[in-house]
């Protein structure tokens, strides 16, 4: 090589170190912060100014290592601690690697010159070697984090800059890459982010010491809660807060925690005249540096919310329910005759009155469980109930209608009893229902028959009827609210549409499943299953996140 | 014959029920509209059961219980509550303020008779 073309690839080459020292230095700052946003950028871009030049010179020619004067030499020696380097020609293949990237991968020089570039990389990369040759090819740069692989499985997260290289006649000719180790800073970055999270999160915050539950840290929220614009003095404990802060429930639940040795447990706490839901995580549990993260979620708000909307339920039932009690009452008086003989006219038209009058209370009772159900405040009252005997109840309720239709009522797997865990009140609502279901739409005279299996996990019951069926258009929208709206027959057989949407709540509410299977002119089973015994919820997982702050 | 104090602020359901317990033919009906006039009637009263409506303006039915419950001759009276806020769930609650048992309204006005003397049997 002639000096004159060393002299134009030294030049080529220092176009190209300096767009990359630039191009690094701005992504390099932005990304961190600190003093590392100081010096890692700077150093980085002096690096690569100086080096780009060198291995140009290098690049596919004798090295010409003489020529290089002091400066650069010296740029070379930070170049080499501080930055991962590769050049790859125009096949993508390793031509040159430093002594930086032989270390982070764990390959010698002679495994990795003549291999693909991407033998570098991880499996999870977001970008591919061939969506960085895109840019390389149109003259572009690439900047970015790539993930490189160790021979050993474990990987680095590199802050990389890719700059296309040309020879003295303008042809692409390969790209050199330079890479800085960024993975703790990733791994910092991202600690700040969650740390800084907590720190705004509207929930209040509190980390103590397990051994005497001083108070480490508290985020904005738990300090404002008590009108301190800064961290509270050194040596304040939760026992003090206690006594001081009216903070006695956070203080018990932290000491029962303690006592009892679990890592997570949730409690309910008063401070003030606020409310909240507590939950306490062990961190470091058995170290020197155990800790409990406390988090007290304020519910003051919502509760006074449901305490109104419990309030208007309840009003307007009231308020419904007393001109029905009057309007039902009359009717029923004069239809035992209290008031003496009716014509069968008069007796007709009372009975339309107040068959539609009982249907309007089972309406209100079934608006006002949906109301519940939407607002979620379908509360259950739990407690150990024989199954059988609350099928039993049911068909006591439903004894007239299936005497009415002349219904013939078989059962199976009732005659031991069932013992499960559940809302006795509210599955027998869900019984009556499937039974009042199954009788309305029974051909009279049909067989309706009740069914319950059972593991050691689950019940299933059933109710079967010979009815019509549901037509096949109609089954995906049998749970849904007035999902029978346009069926003409609804008024007939006083079903208020909805009946199944609540079922379908409460089975749901408790732990278990309900479904159907509908043979149209043949008949409907509809089957729900009931967990045995309920089921405990488990710690909130996104709380596991946090496990590392603090 | 049963002796029943009905305390009830709607007239019009005072009537219907005093109408379907007396065609049982087993009670005598005595009627109040409000916790207040039920105190001053039962000074020179003493009904074998009362029936007391839950929602009432001023004294609610609750608080006309306890009331009634600090006069000796009445601590042990059986006290029935009829209530139309009630949902199934919330009738244990009420038994447990002292109540003999809880009716929905709207009742059945031909069963009423049954279910009261069905509770203080």
């Amino acid at each position: 090589m002639s000096w004159n073309e060393k002299k134009s690839r030294i030049a080529t080459g220092f176009v190209a170190g300096s767009a990359l020292a630039g191009g690094w230095y701005t992504s390099s700052a932005a990304l961190l912060s600190g003093g590392a946003a100081q010096t890692v950028p700077i150093v980085g871009a002096i690096a690569l100014a100086g080096l780009v030049p060198l291995i140009a010179m290098n690049f596919r020619s004798t090295p010409a290592r003489s020529t290089i004067d002091d400066s650069l030499k010296q740029q070379l020696s930070v170049l080499k601690k501080h930055t991962m380097v590769n050049v790859v020609d125009i096949d993508n293949r390793l031509v040159e690697v430093n002594d930086l990237l032989l270390e982070a991968t764990g390959y010698t020089r002679d495994e990795l010159i003549g291999q693909p570039v991407k033998m570098l990389y991880a499996s999870d990369n977001h970008i591919t070697t061939a969506e960085i040759r895109d840019f390389l090819r149109q003259g572009k740069g690439w900047q970015g984090q790539t993930t490189l692989r160790h021979r050993d499985g474990s990987s680095c997260v590199t802050q990389t800059t890719v700059t296309p290289l040309r020879d003295a006649d303008g042809n692409w000719i390969g790209s050199i890459s330079a890479r800085t180790d960024i993975t703790a800073t990733t791994k910092l970055i991202a600690r700040r982010d969650t740390a800084m999270t907590l720190h705004e999160l509207r929930d209040d915050i509190w980390i103590v010491s397990e051994q005497d539950l001083e108070l480490r840290y508290m985020n904005l929220a738990a300090k404002a809660r008590f009108g301190w614009a800064k961290r509270p003095d050194d040596g304040l404990t939760v026992r003090d807060m206690s006594r001081d802060n009216g903070c006695e429930d956070v203080l018990e639940a932290c000491l029962r925690i303690v006592d009892t040795g679990e890592t997570f447990t949730t409690f309910s706490a008063q401070i003030g005249s606020k409310k909240f839901d507590g939950s306490i995580k062990w961190l470091n549990k058995g170290t020197a540096d155990g800790r409990l993260l406390i988090m007290l979620h304020d519910i003051t708000e919502r509760l006074e919310q449901d305490q109104l909307q419990a309030d208007f339920i309840s009003m307007v039932s009231h308020e419904l329910r007393s001109p029905l009690t009057s309007i039902k009452g009359s009717m029923g008086l004069l239809l035992s005759k209290a008031a003496g003989e009716l014509p069968p006219k008069a007796e007709g038209l009372l009975e339309i009155a107040h068959r539609n009058a009982d249907r309007l209370v089972l309406i209100i009772n079934d608006i006002l469980d949906i109301e519940k159900i939407s607002s979620g405040r379908l509360d259950f009252e739990m407690e150990t109930a024989d199954l059988s005997e609350l099928i039993a109840e049911s068909l006591r309720a439903n004894a007239m209608a299936h005497q009415r239709f002349g219904l013939q009522i078989k059962c199976r797997g009732v005659d031991t009893s069932t013992f499960i865990e559940t809302d006795a009140n509210r599955i027998i609502q869900v019984l009556t229902n499937l039974m009042s279901n199954a009788a309305k739409f029974s051909k009279p005279g049909g067989v309706v028959e009740i069914s319950v299996t059972k593991n050691e996990e689950v019940v299933s019951v059933s109710v079967r009827d010979e009815g019509m069926g549901i037509a096949t258009e109609d089954q995906h929208k049998i749970f849904q609210r007035f999902a029978d709206m346009a069926n003409s027959d609804r008024a007939s057989k006083g079903g208020t549409g909805l009946g199944l949407s609540i079922c379908k709540a409460i089975v749901e509410g408790l732990g278990g499943t309900i479904n159907f299977v509908s043979d149209e002119g043949r008949g409907t089973t509809f089957t729900f299953t009931l967990p045995v015994k309920t089921r405990h919820s488990e710690p909130d997982k996104d709380f596991e996140r946090l496990e590392n702050v603090g | 014959m049963i002796k029943l104090l009905h305390v009830e602020d709607d007239a019009d359901i005072r009537e219907i029920a005093k109408m379907s317990l007396e065609l049982s033919g087993d009670f005598v009906v005595e009627q109040c509209d409000c916790g207040e006039q039920a105190l001053e009637k039962t000074l020179d009263y003493i009904p074998d059961v009362f029936l007391l409506d839950m929602m009432m303006p001023g004294m609610t039915g609750r608080q006309t219980l306890e009331k009634l419950r600090e006069n000796p001759n009445f601590a042990n009276v059986p006290a029935i509550f009829m209530t139309a806020r009630a949902q199934p769930n919330e009738l244990e609650e009420l038994r447990g303020i002292g109540a003999t048992e809880v009716i929905s309204k709207p009742f059945d006005p031909m069963s009423l008779a049954d279910q009261i003397k069905a509770a203080i049997a």
